[in-house]
Parts: C-alpha cells; sequence; structure tokens
C-alpha cells in the first residue's frame, strides 16, 4: 500500500514526538552525561571521561551486584519460563472455567512489586504470616523469616518474583499454545512421539518467535529488577540481594550521586542492549 | 463433557491437580492480605495457631490517618495511567499500522527491536529525562508524567499492534483504499473496529504497566503530583515498623481498581497477544 508524505506524517508523527522526546533524547543525554559530573546542584559540568565507570567497576557492592543478578537471572528466568509453559499447557485444551483460569493468571502480576515485596515480608514473617503460620499448624517452631537470612535472602527474591511472573508468561504463552492445530498434536501422537517429543517437535517450534519475545522482556525486566527487594529486602542481609538497579537507585536519590546513579544505570542500559542483540539474532534465524 | 468423545485419562487428572495447586498458589497470598486488611490474621504463637477474628474497616479508615492524600493519590493514579495507557495505545496504534502496511521489509527489521527498546531500563533515562522536563516546565505536573509513562510503555504496544496488523485480513482495506479512502477514514471506518478487542486488551495492559510504575514518577514528580506506587514506597520504606494490617490495607485498595478493571474485561483481554497468527475463534486470521 502506497502512502503519501502526509499520511506518513499522521501516522509515525505522534509516535515519533512523544518517544523522541520522552524517551530517546533523555536516553542519549543520559548515555553521555556518564562521561561528565553532570548533576542537577552541579554549576560547571566537566568531563570526565570513564571515571564513573571506574569508580563503579571497582565498587565492591556493585560487583556484588552483579553476582547477585547473575544468579537471579540464571535461576528466576527459567523458571519463570518453565512454570509459564506447565501452565499454558495445561490450560492449552477448553474445558469449563478456563477462561477464570486464564484472569487467575494475571491477579500476582496486577500486584506492583513494590507492594509484592511488602506482601511478602508479611507473609514470610514467623507472628501473622503465612509461613509461620504453617509451621505453627504443625507443631513446629515458627523460623525466621527467609529474607532475612543468610543465604536465603536472594533465594526468597527469586521466589517472590517467579511467583508475581511466572503466571503472566502462562498467560502470554497460552494463545500461542493453543493455536496449534488439533492435528498436529494427533499426527505426532500417531508417529509415536512421547510427550517430551511432542513439546520438542510440536509445542517449541510453534511458539518459539513468542517464546523469543517473552525471554527477552523477562530479561530485561529481570536486569532492572529493584522495587521488589527495596520492600522485600532492601538489599541485605549486607549486600546479598543488592542489585544494580537498586544500587544505581540508592546512589542517585539515597546519597544524591547523579553522576554515578546515571552511569550505573547505563551499565544496565548495556546489559539490556547485549541481551537484545542475542534475541534479534536469535529470531532473526530460524535456524538457531 | 458435551462431546463425550473425550475420556478422561490419568494425564486430566494430573493436570487438574497442577492446576489446583497452581490456583491455591496464587490465590493464597492475596486472600491472607486482604484478610488482614479487614482484621482476620492469624496468631502463630499459639500451636496449634488459633484466628483473630475481628472483621473491621477500620484498617481502611487507618490509611487515609497515615496518609492524609490517600484518596487523591489514588485519584491522580487512576486519571495518569488512563489518560497515559489510551494516548500510548492510540500513537503506537498510528504508527504500527503505517509499520504493518507500508510492505517494505523495515517494520519486520524494527519491531524485534522495540521490544528491546521496551526492556530499556528506566533507570537509564529516567535522571536526564527529569532535566529535560524541569527546562520545558513540565516537571511536577501531570502532563510531563503521563507522556513519560506513555513514551515508556508505547513500544510494547506498537509491538503488539504491529503482529496483529500484520495477520489481520486487508481485503475490506484494499477495496475502500481503490474506492479512494484516505488512510485516517481507513482506520476509523474499516481498521479501528476489526481491532477493537486487541486495542482495548492493549489498553488494560499498558494501565496495569503505569498504575505498578514507580522509578518515572518517583523521578519525574514529587510535590504536586504524587502516584501511588511512590505513596506507597514512603509508606513502606520510611516506616518499616507500619502496622501489617494497615500496610495489607493501603495494598488492597491499590489492588481494587485493577480488580474491577480486569473482571470487567476479561473477554478483550483474552485476545491480547504478543505473536501474529491464528487465535481460536479469530475468524479473520490470515495468518501471513
Amino acid at each position: 500500500m502506497k502512502l503519501t508524505k502526509s499520511e506518513r506524517a499522521l501516522l509515525y508523527g505522534p509516535l515519533a514526538i512523544v518517544l523522541s522526546f520522552w524517551l530517546l533524547i533523555p536516553a542519549c543525554l543520559g548515555l553521555i552525561s556518564t562521561l561528565t559530573n553532570f548533576a542537577p546542584v552541579e554549576s560547571s559540568v566537566m568531563w570526565v571521561g570513564l571515571h564513573n565507570f571506574q569508580a563503579i567497576l571497582s565498587d565492591r557492592t556493585f560487583a556484588a551486584a552483579v553476582r547477585n543478578i547473575a544468579v537471579f537471572i540464571l535461576a528466576a528466568v527459567p523458571l519463570e519460563l518453565v512454570i509459564g509453559f506447565c501452565l499454558a499447557s495445561a490450560l492449552r485444551r477448553p474445558f469449563r472455567g478456563r477462561t477464570v483460569g486464564r484472569v487467575v493468571l494475571l491477579l500476582p502480576w496486577l500486584v506492583s512489586p513494590v507492594a509484592s515485596g511488602v506482601m511478602w515480608h508479611f507473609l514470610f514473617g514467623s507472628e501473622r504470616g503465612f509461613v509461620g503460620f504453617v509451621f505453627a499448624s504443625f507443631g513446629l517452631a515458627t523460623p525466621p523469616s527467609p529474607p532475612s537470612q543468610h543465604g536465603l535472602a536472594l533465594l526468597a527474591v527469586v521466589f517472590v518474583e517467579t511467583w508475581r511472573v511466572a503466571p503472566l508468561v502462562g498467560f502470554l504463552l497460552l494463545p500461542g499454545l493453543a493455536g496449534i492445530p488439533r492435528e498436529r498434536w494427533e499426527n505426532a501422537t500417531i508417529d509415536g512421539l512421547s510427550r517430551l517429543g511432542r513439546i520438542r517437535h510440536v509445542a517449541l517450534p510453534a511458539v518459539r518467535p513468542l517464546l523469543l519475545a517473552v525471554t527477552m522482556l523477562l530479561v530485561g525486566g529481570a536486569l532492572s529488577t529493584f522495587d521488589s527487594v527495596l520492600t522485600l529486602t532492601g538489599g541485605g542481609p549486607g549486600t546479598e540481594t543488592v542489585t544494580p538497579a537498586l544500587y544505581s537507585y540508592g546512589k542517585a536519590f539515597t546519597f544524591s550521586d547523579w553522576p554515578i546513579g546515571a552511569a550505573s544505570g547505563w551499565l544496565i542500559g548495556g546489559a539490556v542492549l547485549l541481551a537484545g542483540l542475542a534475541y534479534l539474532r536469535l529470531s532473526r534465524d530460524p535456524e538457531l | 463433557m458435551s462431546t463425550g468423545r473425550e475420556v478422561r485419562r490419568p494425564r486430566d487428572a494430573a493436570r487438574s491437580i497442577f492446576l489446583a495447586v497452581a490456583l491455591l498458589v496464587v490465590l493464597v497470598p492475596l486472600v491472607w492480605t486482604a484478610l488482614a486488611a479487614s482484621g482476620i490474621q492469624p496468631n502463630n504463637d499459639t500451636r496449634p495457631p488459633s484466628w483473630s477474628i475481628s472483621p473491621t474497616v477500620d484498617h481502611l479508615a487507618e490509611v487515609s490517618v497515615v496518609e492524609p492524600a490517600f484518596w487523591q493519590e489514588l485519584a491522580t493514579s487512576v486519571g495518569v495511567s488512563a489518560i497515559a495507557a489510551v494516548l500510548a495505545a492510540a500513537i503506537s496504534f498510528l504508527g504500527a499500522y503505517g509499520l504493518a502496511r507500508s510492505g517494505g521489509r523495515a517494520g519486520r527489521r524494527l519491531t524485534p527491536g522495540l521490544l528491546v527498546l521496551a526492556s530499556l531500563p528506566v533507570m537509564a533515562y529516567v535522571l536526564p529525562l527529569s532535566e529535560v522536563l524541569r527546562r520545558i516546565g513540565l516537571l511536577d505536573t501531570l502532563p510531563g508524567v503521563t507522556l513519560a509513562e506513555a513514551a515508556a510503555t508505547a513500544p510494547l504496544a506498537v509491538y503488539v499492534f504491529y503482529a496483529h496488523l500484520l495477520g489481520a485480513s486487508r481485503e475490506t482495506e484494499e477495496a475502500a483504499r481503490l474506492e479512494g479512502a484516505g488512510v485516517s477514514r481507513l482506520l476509523r471506518d474499516v481498521v479501528l473496529p476489526a481491532s477493537t478487542p486487541i486495542v482495548a486488551a492493549t489498553v488494560i495492559v499498558l494501565f496495569v504497566l503505569d498504575w505498578n510504575q514507580l522509578l518515572i514518577p518517583l523521578v519525574v514528580t514529587g510535590i504536586q503530583v504524587r502516584t501511588l506506587p511512590v505513596v506507597l514506597t514512603d509508606f513502606f520504606t520510611l516506616e518499616r515498623e507500619l502496622d501489617w494490617p494497615t500496610a495489607a490495607a493501603a495494598l488492597t485498595i491499590s489492588l481494587v481498581p485493577l480488580l474491577v478493571l480486569v473482571g470487567l474485561f476479561h473477554r478483550f483481554l483474552e485476545r491480547f497477544s504478543l505473536s501474529a497468527g491464528r487465535h481460536p475463534g479469530e475468524s479473520d486470521a490470515s495468518g501471513g
């Protein structure tokens, strides 16, 4: 379809204006400002080269944050994908209550990360929480809250975020799985494929682009994790649950150190772009 | 079973159990919180744990004691999220239509990149954004934060609409085009009516994303304008010793508008999909 010049302006103009001024230009300015000491209180802006990045990379808290987010992503993203896939498979064929089931999948995602952190902070608690209740029901001593425990805090963060996101993954994968024609499942069964074989040769190829898109969103979201951690553990105990985004947030707002906050924010941005490159590569090449 | 063709197999039993467990895992934390908000809490110090049941609305009332402007802030959140969602959907639909119908490879190459853009951490651009907004006098104003949230969610919306429009039938469109209809008439009379479900579903999804957005309003607003996640964060981080029932009440109230929205429009939400292609019950999908 041929579009005239004015039609193109009508279609792309509003989007281009909003994206440029409220997203792209600030992002570019942000990237440039990471090489300066720019801050609202600073009267003279000076070029500092890579100084901000050097300061961040030699900061042990940031190193801990990188380690934490790597563990978090390696644990949470596959878990969310697998659970989400199972949920979508279980809801694939129509049955009574499926519509309700699909809506229920959205519920944890409706809880904002901030609120979900607070909610689990109390649910994990011993006095009035659910975990304490279960232990007490069995006549056991109530354990201390996992988010405050050495070695358990990061797992607790993984659990809380998986609770919030995995059902959403199921919600997003469901249309893809439900759209696979019935004959393909039947043919695969006739060909003697096991359940795993059917998942590998029927389900996964059919939802591959969707799965890649969802994984991209999950990895991007996971890299920027901070609000749920802020209210669940505050980054502790020690630096066990500090994430790069929480580090960046803390630097910018608690210590009013804009240059460090912005530069560490862009380090996360860089990681997202790297993940994005891998995603673009994979989504272009159907064989990989 | 109405058809009588599908015999109950052990697999169905396993599926039912899996779904029942999933349902419990999703619902128990939310119900626990809602109960606490209405004065129903366990006491885990006794063996077996006992329940203190004193249904009350006091905790809901306490929220506006702790945070006097709570209801005002709730209204602000509704307004900002609704306008941002509708605006983002509108500009994204126009842009996606252009990309999907200009026929070039540009659209196909560009759209996976949109998903990367949608994952860009807010931390990478929000500090300079606040500086840009300050210079044009939109810092701490409703238009400033609304447009910022619209820009943050627009890339995802373009991705969704593009996938939908690629899969949709074009016959009516092309016929209307041959009769000399311009793009604006085409959109109004042909394309938009056929896309109502996906547009409605996307607006709801964007509304939820905007409703739960913390970092953008945290940085670009503060005194004149305050949205719910910012308030809740203050609530939860500054007053760590905050009474759990009051926190639960604030949390429950902040969830109610979303529950109403999802409950009312779940039929549309079912049509939400990140991928183009055949959906059950969608008659005009060409799968291209």
